[in-house]
């Protein structure tokens, strides 16, 4: 009988050994030097010596601004009165708002999780599809593993190479920040302002990390979803393309749909969970973070549960 | 017949309202070369596909060793090597990975008994290449190699013949039986090759539209029985005439320019005795084996299989 640990080692072979997937993480980590390239361009046009005298003027500006009452409404006014806080930190502090430092090209490698998502979806559309197309589902389903052993191994196999995509994410902007920035930022603060008009320092550890945190979610639920519809199509172009089309439009399509109450229980509407950060505002205003986690939750068993019935209980008959 | 390392007990499949395979109860014998045969759609590879678990039963039982594969797969399938028809490899691993990929699915294969596989099977100079580079007749050799690799007591093999050349197929005969005298493996096979299966199998069991026809051994076949006596002469009616005396008329047949008596070579001194004494000028007697075609066409009432 077939250990758990051997067949996720097999499923590891299978991913590692063919030269595509070294395309992908090729690829990723050429995008991520490229945005940090870009991102140090950006900021050396930008100039920086004068940074002290610029923000002293636009804080006047906005103070005239309000004075004047030009900003209509609340909204405004509170962004106003937070940047003249902000900007007075930064002078009182002698930190350069426009400097980038090591946590800024991390933070924006986050927005790169959506790449890691397609290359991860990509992979899972193959694990069981690609068995029927190459015709050794045969020979792997005749052998002391049952389907469900066999299942889990390729999801874990998956899950596994996300991982290692996410971490070389990670790895790579840390390098290049550390390369371009140099390690003095790595002590920066995070900062917010809270509810009570305060300026906080955070972690800017724990800031990237929960950026990265939110992203996942989003892998995770559309990485099962090209994981399912492999299993009960087994057809890979078939998982790619429908895990590509929910991801591209879904969002869309929530936002189209947003006037109806029913939106609500869409999994596109729940996956962005940033919705429900400080500043943004949720799909429909009745929607709440646990209602949201409830729904993914709920989404998730219930592809979980298809992919197994449907690659467990149908008859191999090509 | 000696202990069963098969058994099939009811074994059905219906899909809609189609029996494809009817109820077949039979016990494969330890130790032998069993054959299905059957002609195109009589229900072979849904009933092997059935016993590995690729298809589920609709009703019926098939047990390995004692194991039932329903209720206990895992365990049956440690009893069992697989090919189902052309073995597909992983094209982008070398035959060598391949063989650790269907050696880890198993506890209990060393790195020995790879290699001692590999150079059984005659793969040892090119099992480093990738698969995609092998002939049909490699890959047929690395499938057998990945399947007898835990040393089953069951060898399955679903139309293994297909797509393979006559060198391919007489290379796969002379493998299987290799494998039943070294490592005693039972080995099934299915096919819709009469000639093939005539010059493997030990037995066949005969399947037509679902249901078990027949089982017969071929080894008795080839010394009793099912024979058949050729006799040349210059006047046939009158040997028809002088034979119909002395056998059932049923059992004679005129067949272009002899004539067959349907006996076994037991009767071929009295025939002569009896054509010279009448006088008449024998050219030839001999004795002719039924061919298993002859014999599946027969059962299966003139059906032709291919």
């Amino acid at each position: 009988m077939s250990s758990l640990k051997q067949l996720i080692r097999n499923e590891n072979m299978k991913i590692y050994r063919r030269p595509r997937t070294w395309l992908m993480i090729g690829f990723l980590v050429v995008v991520l030097l490229i945005m940090g390239g870009v991102m140090k361009w950006d900021e050396s046009r930008s100039s920086s010596s004068d940074w002290k005298q610029h923000l002293t003027e636009q804080n006047a500006q906005i103070q005239m601004d309000l004075q004047q009452n030009k900003a209509v409404d609340a909204e405004s006014k509170k962004w106003q009165t937070n940047t003249i806080k902000m900007n007075e930190y930064y002078l009182d502090n002698d930190i350069n708002p426009n400097k980038l430092s090591l946590w800024d090209y991390v933070d924006n490698s986050a927005s790169l999780i959506m790449l890691v998502t397609i290359l991860t979806v990509i992979i899972a559309a193959d694990m069981i599809a690609a068995e029927f197309s190459w015709g050794t589902i045969k020979l792997l389903l005749v052998g002391p593993a049952s389907r469900t052993k066999i299942m889990l191994g390729k999801y874990v196999s998956t899950m596994v190479f996300a991982l290692l995509l996410l971490l070389i994410s990670f790895a790579v902007a840390f390098g290049i920040g550390s390369f371009l920035a140099g390690f003095n930022g790595l002590t920066l603060p995070h900062l917010t302002i809270g509810a009570d008009g305060i300026v906080h320092e955070g972690s800017m550890i724990v800031n990237s990390l929960q950026k990265y945190g939110y992203a996942i979610v989003s892998l995770l639920m559309y990485v099962t979803m090209a994981f399912m519809i492999s299993a009960a199509f087994r057809s890979s172009s078939m998982a790619i393309a429908f895990s590509l089309l929910f991801m591209l439009v879904g969002n869309t399509l929530s936002m189209i749909l947003s006037g109806y109450g029913w939106v609500k229980y869409l999994l596109f509407s729940n996956i962005d969970l940033t919705q429900y950060l400080e500043g943004s505002h949720p799909l429909r205003p009745e929607m709440t973070l646990s209602f949201s986690l409830l729904m993914l939750a709920a989404y998730y068993v219930v592809l979980q549960l298809v992919a197994w019935l449907l690659f467990t209980k149908r008859d191999v008959a090509t | 017949m000696k202990e069963a390392v098969l058994q099939l007990r009811n074994v059905t499949k219906k899909i809609g309202n189609r029996k494809i395979v009817d109820d077949l109860t039979f016990d494969i014998p330890a130790g032998e070369v069993f054959g299905f045969l059957g002609p195109n759609g009589a229900g072979k590879t849904t009933t092997i596909r059935m016993i590995v678990g690729l298809i589920s039963m609709t009703k019926g039982e098939a047990i390995v060793n004692g194991v039932s594969v329903s209720k206990n797969f895992e365990l049956a399938m440690t009893h069992i090597g697989a090919i189902v028809e052309n073995p597909e490899m992983y094209k982008f691993l070398s035959g060598y990975q391949n063989l650790v990929h269907f050696a880890r699915r198993h506890s209990g294969v060393t790195k020995q008994r790879i290699d001692e596989v590999v150079k059984m099977l005659g793969l040892q100079n090119r099992i480093h290449e990738k698969v995609k580079r092998y002939s049909l007749g490699m890959r047929q050799r690395l499938g057998v190699a990945q399947a007898i690799l835990h040393r089953p007591s069951l060898l399955i093999l679903d139309e293994p013949t297909n797509g393979l050349d006559p060198a391919g197929i007489r290379e796969l005969r002379d493998y299987l039986r290799k494998l039943t005298r070294e490592e005693g493996i039972s080995v099934i096979v299915s096919s819709h090759l009469l000639s093939e299966m005539e010059l493997m199998c030990d037995r066949v069991a005969i399947i037509q539209a679902g249901k078990l026809i027949d089982i017969r051994s071929l080894q008795e076949n080839k010394e009793t029985a099912q024979s058949k006596i050729m006799i040349e002469v210059n006047d046939l009616q009158a040997a028809h005439r002088l034979l119909a005396s002395a056998f059932d008329e049923t059992r004679l047949s005129v067949n272009g320019d002899q004539l067959e008596v349907s006996s076994d070579k037991a009767a071929i001194p009295d025939i002569a005795r009896l054509l010279v004494k009448a006088g008449l000028d024998v050219y030839g007697i001999h004795a002719v084996k039924k061919s298993l075609e002859e014999q599946f066409l027969e059962i299966t009432g003139g059906e032709m299989v291919v």
